[in-house]
């Protein structure tokens, strides 16, 4: 599976080790990003890196673990009880007249959308890649919500990502 | 005697301690996570485990009158949305992240307001969710599935740290926050009072770099 070397800006320490050993000079740049045009996928600047800041990323993502129906249908009921938490600390923040509970239900209202995601993340739809992912896209770019919905990007979306649990032709 | 913290799993022992738990004042708090003390429970061995309460039968989800996909609500699409927006950030795929944060932000503007809204509902929410996770969580075990377990462990753990910390407010008020600052796991929505953050998320162990503080109004 062909990999790519990307750089953690925020666990690099410069040590430089990186620079020495990749062979193509694609970790010598001026703005820290690995070049990919460069990249051969080696990971010798992986394995030289002593801050652990650099992972070698895949270029293709197998399969979704398959997901049973009795899981899902949980998850997403749970997910929704979120969601319209989430709505509500929101409200709760916007006309809370004392700074405190502002900040307190705008908090909540964050780690709502966090469990929410979570949950969803495991009621199929891990990866952006995925058929599920693929399919939804799909219906939203057939029929759109509302003239506002941002077509453009659901249709980039659905052309930039592969469909991983496609059935091989 | 021990007594186990729900939320991060910290062991009150009251053989070493020397003081029973019971005669704890009441605003005594976890030393790791500062959760109440009713989020404590006897080790196992002690007193049975609160009854498994039956998941609700899911209703169908979705908006009335809206023209969203079939099963779908815009509250759950945009967390759905902002997931993958992630999902595409640790890939390092800063196109498509965009993308699908456009998506999430449009599907947000589209959640329908909350009909009835008050601190007091919120807790009740959040009360009703605590009461609700192990039936998932059985769900989860009965299929295998090790990662939906997982978030049912996170997920019930900062739904009670939030459920006690919105309890706290509705009895002790704005004092609570006074002078004190607000954070916010990024990974696993864990909600911590404090000065500074936990060294370590007491739900999902990530280092204190991964917390956010919630800024006040006025330096927004």
């Amino acid at each position: 599976m062909k990999k790519l070397a990307v750089r953690n800006l925020r666990l690099c320490t410069k040590d430089c080790l990186c620079l020495y050993v990749c062979p193509t000079g694609a970790t010598d740049t001026e703005d820290s990003i690995i070049d990919e045009t460069k990249c051969i996928g080696c990971g010798d600047c992986a394995a030289a890196c002593p801050s652990g800041a650099i992972s070698m990323v895949p270029q293709a993502y197998p399969p979704q673990q398959p997901k049973a129906e009795a899981v899902t249908a949980v998850l997403r009921a749970l997910a929704q009880r979120k969601a319209e938490q989430e709505q509500l600390a929101l409200h709760l923040a916007e006309t809370a007249g004392r700074d405190g509970l502002s900040r307190l239900m705008r908090a909540a209202a964050r780690s709502m959308r966090l469990v929410a995601e979570d949950i969803l993340r495991e009621a199929g739809f891990m990866l952006p890649q995925s058929g599920n992912t693929h399919r939804l896209l799909e219906q939203l770019t057939a029929a759109p919500p509302s003239p506002e919905f941002p077509l453009e990007a659901a249709k980039a979306l659905l052309a930039a990502l592969p469909d991983n649990d496609a059935p091989s032709t | 005697m021990k007594y186990v913290c729900q939320v991060c799993g910290y062991i009150y022992d009251e053989g070493k301690e020397g003081i029973p738990f019971a005669d704890l004042p009441g605003d005594w708090r976890c030393p790791w996570c500062k959760a109440s003390k009713d989020n404590f429970q006897p080790e196992a061995g002690g007193p049975a485990p609160r009854p498994v309460v039956t998941a609700a039968a899911p209703a169908p989800i979705g908006d009335a009158g809206s023209a969203m996909p079939k099963g779908w609500s815009a509250g759950q699409l945009a967390a759905l949305c902002s997931n993958l927006a992630r999902g595409c950030e640790k890939q390092y795929k800063g196109r498509e992240q965009a993308w699908f944060q456009e998506l999430a932000d449009y599907f947000a503007a589209k959640a329908p307001a909350a009909a009835d809204d008050s601190v007091e509902r919120l807790a009740a929410e959040l009360l009703t969710d605590v009461e609700q996770y192990p039936a998932v969580r059985r769900t989860a075990d009965d299929a295998g599935d090790r990662g939906a377990a997982r978030i049912c462990v996170w997920g019930e753990k900062v739904t009670r740290m939030l459920a006690s910390l919105v309890q706290r407010y509705r009895q002790e008020g704005e004092a609570m926050l006074e002078e004190t600052d607000v954070w916010v796991c990024s990974v696993c929505g864990f909600v911590y009072i404090g000065e500074a953050p936990p060294e370590r998320c007491p739900v999902c162990k990530v280092p204190d770099w991964k917390f956010d503080k919630i800024e006040g109004r006025s330096a927004q």
